[in-house]
């Protein structure tokens, strides 16, 4: 067993160095019927070329994803990601380590995330920022949590233009504190103010806004957070696609209290759907609160600058059932893959892909207009995602763009089961799109 | 505070003997064990708590342990001085480190607790 | 070492755009003056700058392929490389999650056919793959509890936890709304089945439950405590931190267990990455399975979909499906190995930490002198009269090249104090044991001889001891926290650059 470093020969050696006579003398605390007999039923040992081979095969049941264009976001987007990331990552210190208990053999891992607290506090404008739980839907689900936490009430408004798998998550974490959810309905694509006024009571723990939206809107951040905090409900921001954070104001300014985002964007793979990564900016004084681990700037005994976990008090190792959250492993590795990214666009990079993001949408969605075979379905402002209604049926249209070799937006009324959005379609452009591309892509759908 | 007016119980906190409303606070051999006390969670003045109910969290770098009531009564005032000053735990654990005043409903759980000689001696035989 | 921020450099560019960036398109007309930001200040460095700052930073981390990294609880074994290259198949990386069915068949099949193949490894029923980590299981599978037996018409308020549990288990349990009692545990190191009698009650849920437990001891005495559990009505839940020891000897769902999580990032061998992602598998029971979070992949003969447990379902644990990429490493590894193979890795870990609790029993008394699992918890309680704690002995280890054991954990009174926990893999050979062993051998000469050289340790590390209170007391929390403090904290270069 090429995994495993011992030799018969060696393992009986040790085991008369233990002083039993066979390895069933070590396990003889283990009655003999609740033993496992037999052996399992598991297919294998495959060699290094037969797994190789095994793995080639059910790649190819899939589509041809190292060619096809996704026209769909959705949560989950593809961005050019510069090979000197993947080539770092593959860096065993980085992988194959552990969580940094020990500091002095850990501040690789350990510098990494305080330097992406850096960036993500600059990014969100945040005085505080976790750069790591699972998700950016767990992070949504944890940021309500905090709310329940820090307003000692129980009551939450979530928009209707959440990503549906966040508000899910949302409602899963909230079950067990019989959490009263109150979806806000949607106008125009956006959270309409006049309508939150209207649902927003005393007894309000939180306001919850994906902002770019689900539908890829630009909400009105900063009114509705005054509407929230006239309340004294804190307003929690999700930002689902970060690169968006380039080009648009930072929650901090538009006086958000906690922003749940989602990382994937800034350096990770599509995966089919994971892990990507979340991560918790927060008010300096909501730190007790939040969940997660969090890195800090000390000295060492030379009076080297140098970075621990710190504010360890609240997780659950130390706090057992009275910690923040049960949260344990994190994203570790996406931390130093974000950190990487962000470092190597730079100040000029970043801005720019976001601007070619929301430039290349742009062009699409005019064009796709224009070309008379799509209408608009809301009067909005939008980042690189936009609902555009067919006029021809979905179904034709995507078998005609994957033939094309791209991936096709998401039929949203099918989607979220709404027949008011019967027939439309999600569009994602990135930056990753050419001119000539989006051009063949009208001229796909047009025909 | 003499260390010497105070009744101790087995888990290391203080309590002012033959007082109510009376200090409560932890040992010195409490302190040293927690290491540096870097956060302190104190309750709301007025609460009523029963005996083994727990007062204050304290938390170090790497562990966190509750205080526990060594008599039931009303929490008449907190030290609250030792949120912006924890450390004051470490530097005076038997005066300006006090933690909570009680107002004692029964005092009969005190009977129970050792005075200052008995305690040292506890410590001795805990030492293994 | 200096942050990036710190070598940035005006004007230098690590990254390029196409040429044509669509520029007729103006982003006043796009967004909004209520959305429009500024330009945020990252930094500026060339490509190079920016690799060589990271390869630098990774020098300052150990993997498992600088040495051994005993970790007990956390089971560090070697991280196979084609596993890496099988994730990173570019019709893997690059699938959509929201990609239509028909065009991620492989992922799909992968995902079921790995639920059948840890049904088979833990004797369980049916597996959602999506938690995210053992955690996110833990939490998962008491999610699924509670709706159980709401679902019932039954009110159970409270879960038994054994005060040798991972911190994760009564905070998962916290997290699900339930009251935690903790159950001692008694002077062989295992669970006090009077004391479980006692507390099992119509009001419990359940029990969480390490086997072999966090001791890293085997608790023979499962059927009884499954009995005493479901004699009550209660489920028993199966953490599966201590899973590398049990590989084809012992299975969950052959001993009473109704529940149970995976750790792949443990005992499946995909890497820990410096605290994730790793995932964690929830397997249960048949009559559990209609509260699996959504979704679950299902196979009709032909193809493979996702699909929606229905009403009874506990919702979404997270956005997508599943931390997929780590399941292609679990997948792999389980198919390298082969039946025989699994039931080999338990065996040999399980002799290797028994080789290392015997070698060094006399010098670092156990908390339990008894045969163990796959790790031994040793002591070092008989230094502390010298004034030489486990942290300094921990300390002292780096100096010879190793990572620590898991140090003061498990932690509960009176038995497992002052506890060091060695997990030593099956991808460990005797001689690296062997020279560990020495190393911890003289490491309590050092203690008696030269305890002031344990306190002060590490020495060789390239940081020393870090000052973990002035880190709270005076947070500094990103770059711009130290910006703003730069005249009081006042740091010579050395102590930036180095």
């Amino acid at each position: 067993m090429r995994y495993i470093a011992n030799t018969d020969q060696q393992k009986r050696e040790m085991l008369k160095e233990i002083g039993v006579s066979s390895f069933e003398e070590l396990i003889g605390t283990i009655p003999e019927e609740m033993r496992f007999r037999g052996e399992l039923d598991i297919p294998g040992p495959l060699s290094e070329a037969e797994l190789e081979e095994e793995f080639a095969d059910l790649a190819k049941r899939n589509a041809d994803f190292t060619s096809l264009k996704p026209l769909i976001g959705a949560g989950a987007y593809k961005h050019h990601l510069p090979r000197a990331i993947q080539a770092l990552l593959g860096r065993e210190e980085f992988y194959t380590s552990y969580t940094p208990y020990q500091p002095e053999l850990s501040q690789g891992t350990l510098q990494a995330m305080f330097e992406l607290q850096t960036y993500l506090a600059r990014l969100t404008g945040m005085e505080v920022v976790i750069p790591s739980v699972y998700d950016g839907a767990s992070a949504t689900a944890e940021a309500a949590l905090m709310s329940l936490r820090l307003t000692r009430k129980n009551r939450i408004i979530i928009s209707s233009t959440l990503h549906p798998h966040y508000r899910s998550v949302v409602e899963t974490y909230t079950a067990p504190h019989g959490t009263e959810i109150i979806e806000l309905p949607y106008q125009d694509g956006l959270v309409a103010g006049p309508r939150l006024e209207k649902v927003l009571t005393d007894d309000t723990a939180a306001v919850i806004v994906q902002s770019p939206n689900f539908f890829g809107g630009i909400e009105k951040i900063a009114e509705l957070a005054g509407l929230a905090h006239a309340r004294s409900a804190l307003f929690i921001q999700v930002v689902a696609e970060s690169i968006s954070l380039g080009l648009l104001k930072t929650p901090g300014e538009m006086d958000v209290d906690i922003v749940a985002g989602e990382a994937q964007s800034l350096g990770m793979e599509l995966s089919f759907g994971g892990p990507y990564n979340g991560y918790l900016g927060a008010r300096k004084k909501y730190l007790r609160q939040l969940p997660g681990r969090i890195a800090g700037e000390t000295v060492d005994r030379d009076g080297k600058r140098v970075f621990v976990m710190t504010s360890r008090a609240r997780e659950q190792d130390i706090r057992r059932e009275k910690a923040t959250s049960c949260i344990c492993s994190n994203h570790g590795l996406n931390i130093i893959a974000s950190d990487i990214y962000l470092s190597l666009l730079g100040t000029e990079g970043f801005y720019q892909t976001a601007l070619l993001n929301t430039r290349a949408a742009h062009y699409l969605e005019e064009r796709l207009v224009a070309s008379g075979g799509f209408e608009r379905v809301f009067d909005y402002p939008f980042f690189n995602e936009f609902l555009l209604r067919s006029k021809k049926p979905l179904p034709g249209i995507r078998a005609s763009l994957l033939e094309a070799g791209f991936l096709p937006p998401l039929a949203l009324g099918a989607f979220i089961g709404d027949e008011s959005l019967e027939n439309t379609a999600l569009f994602c452009v990135t930056e990753i799109f050419s001119r000539e591309k989006l051009n063949r892509v009208t001229q796909l759908l047009s025909t | 505070m003499n260390p010497e007016d105070l009744l101790f119980t087995k888990d290391h906190e203080w309590i002012e003997s033959g007082k109510s409303p009376a200090r409560i606070g932890i040992s010195d051999y409490a302190q040293k064990e927690l290491t540096d006390i870097v956060y302190v969670e104190l309750p709301e003045p007025g609460t009523e708590v029963e005996k083994g109910a727990s007062l204050v969290t304290l938390e170090s770098v790497k562990a966190t342990s509750d205080v526990y009531a060594p008599a039931p009564g009303k929490i008449t005032a907190v030290n609250s001085d030792l949120e912006d000053n924890p450390q004051k735990i470490n530097e005076s654990p038997y005066g300006e480190g006090w933690l909570v005043e009680l107002e004692i409903s029964d005092s009969a759980p005190l009977d129970e607790l050792m005075d200052y000689a008995a305690y040292e001696k506890y410590l001795k035989e805990e030492e293994v | 070492m200096k942050l990036i921020f710190e070598k940035s450099i005006k004007g230098r560019v690590g990254y390029s755009l196409p040429a044509d960036r669509i520029e007729e398109i103006r982003v006043e007309d796009c967004i909004p003056p209520y959305a429009r930001g500024r330009k945020k200040d990252l930094i500026e460095a060339s490509e190079v700058d920016v690799v060589r700052h990271f390869t630098q930073l990774s020098k300052f981390n150990y993997g498992i392929e600088d040495g051994l990294y005993p970790l007990g609880s956390c089971t560090m074994k070697y991280n196979p490389k084609v596993n890496e290259h099988l994730a990173g198949l570019g019709n893997f990386a690059n699938a959509h999650p929201f990609a239509p069915a028909d065009t991620v068949q492989g992922c799909l099949k992968l995902m079921h056919d790995l639920s059948v193949l840890l049904c088979r490894i833990t004797g369980m029923d049916a597996y959602t793959l999506a938690p995210a980590a053992g955690a996110h299981g833990e939490l998962a599978g008491i999610l699924i509890i509670r709706k159980y037996f709401e679902d019932r018409g039954e009110q159970r308020s409270k879960m038994l936890v054994p005060d040798s549990a991972h911190g994760t288990n009564p905070a998962s349990s916290a997290m699900a709304g339930f009251k935690v009692v903790e159950l001692k545990s008694n002077k062989s190191g295992t669970v006090d089945i009077g004391e479980l009698e006692r507390l099992m009650d119509e009001d419990t849920a359940g029990m969480m439950l390490t086997n072999p437990n966090t001791v890293g001891l085997f608790d023979g005495r499962i059927d009884e405590i499954a009995k005493i559990v479901h004699g009550k009505g209660g489920l028993l839940y199966y953490d599966g931190a201590n899973l590398n020891a049990t590989l084809g000897i012992l299975r969950p769902g052959d001993t009473g267990f109704d529940i149970v999580h995976l750790n792949l990032h443990k005992t499946f061998a995909t890497p820990h990455g410096g605290g994730g992602p790793g995932a964690g598998p929830v397997g249960v029971k048949k009559f559990l399975s209609p509260y699996l979070p959504s979704p679950v992949v299902v196979f009709n003969g032909e193809n493979y979909r996702l699909r929606d447990p229905g009403e009874k379902s506990i919702g979404m644990m997270r956005a997508f499906w599943s931390n997929f990429s780590v399941l292609i490493k679990a997948y792999a590894w389980i198919l390298s190995l082969g039946g025989k193979g699994l039931r080999e890795v338990s065996e040999a870990s399980v002799i290797n930490a028994n080789y290392v609790l015997v070698k060094l029993k006399d010098y670092y008394r156990p908390s339990y002198d008894r045969f163990c699992a796959h790790e031994c918890v040793l002591t070092g309680r008989d230094y502390k009269k010298l004034g030489v704690k486990t942290m300094d002995i921990a300390k002292r280890l780096m100096d010879y090249g190793y990572y620590p054991p898991t140090i003061y954990f498990p932690h509960f009174k009176p038995y497992a104090e002052e506890t060091m926990m060695v997990e030593p893999c099956e991808s460990e050979g005797k001689e690296v044991l062997d020279d560990f062993i020495a190393v911890m051998i003289k490491i309590s000469e050092e203690a008696r001889s030269n305890p002031e050289l344990l306190r002060d340790a590490p020495h060789r590390t390239r940081i020393r001891r870090t000052d973990d209170v002035l880190a709270i007391r005076r947070p500094i929390l990103h770059y711009d926290d130290e910006l703003r403090l730069k005249d009081e904290l006042n740091y010579r270069p050395e102590d930036i650059n180095f």
